[in-house]
């Protein structure tokens, strides 16, 4: 973490609460979990009041539930580097019936269905030594991420920008496993349930996407993230990842994989996780949608992480600021900043490409006048989407992507 | 489907303290995590819906899910939550107990709070 404590109040904030380890001070008597009881963080929405709690495997982070746990990542985490660690990467539960234990030696994913020609049991231990691995960065993100900052505000899990993430993902391409499966011609979705369960036996958590995106080779049963096992919030033993779409479809404790003939359209995937059907994915406000389709891709979104909207910077002298940009996968071509308020832009500097899924790194010189202000930063990608200088808005709070604007004070 | 055992209320694990230390055998321990308690407890009131709600909501979950709406959330969404709730995650709710725990929600957590 090498960023100044000036800029950055949640973690002034952690400190003052007594988070002494954080702070590297060293030994306490309290607990961790005590500890991180003791803080608290303000997101920037009405009732945004939020305890940091360090759930098991995760350093403390920001509760949006208890129980299921949903987590969301402190803003302050993307300024320290590309790669998301996984004890700061968010989680994001539906049900509360969540595994806690779980033994990956005799875990077992099941693959059959009605349009399957040859179902069977696939073991941790198979799909480690029998497939060829692949590996890659991508960004996993809630299609809720930013929902809490909706305006009008609309009702659902008020998130501020932190349900996202971005990591290192080893695992083996569904299309493999699912050759060995036999798909009959019939095939037209893949359905994916995982070890998670509804307590009363209504609403499990089950995903479906069709059968030519199951296979393009890039969806993937990952069993390794950033290196090491998947975090049990994120999805131990094996997590489906679905590169550029949102994480509603990312199943953890992946159990169950079904090839069908027919569209699935159980809870989770109708009436919820749905999209007005029209080329902004948004409508008026207060108005309901005429047609709905299922959240896919991500929209293109970039954010300054190295300054937070209210901090105070030095006059006259020259620091570098740095940020993140991403998209659904077409990969980032071009991000672009503004001092002035979005009235007059300039090319930001492109980091390493990282791959299309990954966050990309971007920087621009800056050396500030004595006043306020208005910094935004706004990406295109390689197929020329961008993001909306104004906020879109639909009920359901998915999908945000504005311009984001960072208001700093040189003094 | 191989699921583990669940509680209803909570879910306890007896061997959460075991399975951590002994990780360098051979055969590898199961990956076991012990969750820490609920953050914030539904919001004490002298209405009916109170005690009902608390019967009926936070068996499956804690109460940030009330206490974090915004304050506009309207009475329709809080009606629909709670329908859903019972038709779509089959919560045992009693029909007669919905408009009470409803009234509690939207005078707790929503636009009907007293300013």
């Amino acid at each position: 973490m090498n960023h100044s404590d000036t800029a950055n109040p949640l973690r002034r904030r952690l400190v003052a609460g007594g988070a002494g380890l954080l702070a590297g001070a060293g030994a306490s008597a309290l607990s961790g979990t005590a500890l991180a009881q003791a803080a608290t963080v303000n997101l920037p929405m009405v009732n945004g009041k939020r305890n940091l709690v360090a759930y098991p495997e995760k350093r403390p982070l920001i509760v949006l539930t208890s129980r299921p746990p949903q987590l969301e990542t402190p803003f302050e985490v993307f300024n320290e580097s590309l790669i998301t660690p996984n004890d700061a990467f968010f989680v994001r539960y539906h049900n509360a019936g969540i595994p806690t234990s779980i033994d990956a030696d005799t875990h077992v994913i099941r693959i059959g269905g009605s349009a399957c020609g040859k179902p069977y049991d696939l073991t941790m231990a198979a799909l480690r030594s029998q497939f060829k691995p692949i590996e890659y960065l991508a960004v996993n993100q809630c299609s809720g991420n930013s929902r809490g900052l909706f305006n009008p505000r609309v009702t659902g899990g008020q998130l501020a920008n932190g349900a996202m993430g971005n990591a290192r993902w080893l695992g083996v391409p569904l299309r493999d496993v699912l050759a060995r499966a036999e798909l009959k011609s019939s095939a037209r979705q893949v359905m994916f349930n995982g070890l998670d369960i509804a307590l009363f036996g209504g609403g499990d958590f089950v995903k479906s996407i069709d059968v030519d995106h199951a296979v393009d080779g890039e969806v993937m049963l990952a069993y390794q993230m950033n290196g090491a096992d998947i975090p049990m919030l994120n999805g131990y033993p094996v997590k489906l990842i679905v590169p550029g779409y949102y994480g509603t479809y990312w199943v953890k404790h992946l159990s169950e994989i079904e090839v069908v003939d027919q569209t699935y359209e159980g809870f989770w995937m109708k009436p919820a996780y749905r999209i007005p059907d029209n080329d902004c994915a948004c409508i008026e406000p207060g108005t309901a949608p005429a047609a709905t389709r299922p959240i896919g891709r991500f929209t293109v979104r970039s954010f300054i992480t190295s300054l937070q909207d209210g901090a105070r910077i030095k006059a006259g002298q020259q620091s570098v600021v740095r940020g993140i940009a991403f998209d659904g996968g077409q990969g980032i071509r071009e991000v672009a900043f503004s001092t002035d308020g979005g009235q007059s832009w300039r090319g930001a500097k492109l980091g390493a490409d990282m791959g299309r899924y990954s966050f990309r790194e971007f920087t621009f010189g800056l050396t500030p006048e004595r006043g306020n202000h208005d910094l935004r930063v706004r990406a295109w990608n390689r197929s020329g989407q961008s993001q909306p200088m104004d906020a879109l808005w639909q009920p359901a709070g998915y999908m945000r992507n504005v311009v984001e604007s960072v208001k700093v004070t040189a003094v | 489907m191989n699921h583990p055992a669940h509680g209803k209320a909570r879910i306890t694990f007896v061997v959460a303290a075991i399975a951590v230390g002994i990780a360098s055998t051979a055969m590898a321990a199961p990956k076991t995590i012990d969750l820490p308690p609920d953050g914030v407890q539904m919001t004490p009131s002298a209405l009916p819906g109170y005690a009902k709600a608390q019967a009926s909501c936070v068996v499956c979950h804690s109460a940030e899910y009330m206490l974090y709406q915004p304050p506009t959330a309207a009475r329709p969404y809080w009606d629909s939550m709670v329908k859903r709730m019972k038709v779509v995650f089959k919560a045992p709710i009693d029909d007669a107990d919905m408009p009470e725990i409803i009234d509690y929600l939207v005078k707790t957590y929503g636009n009907e709070q007293p300013k």
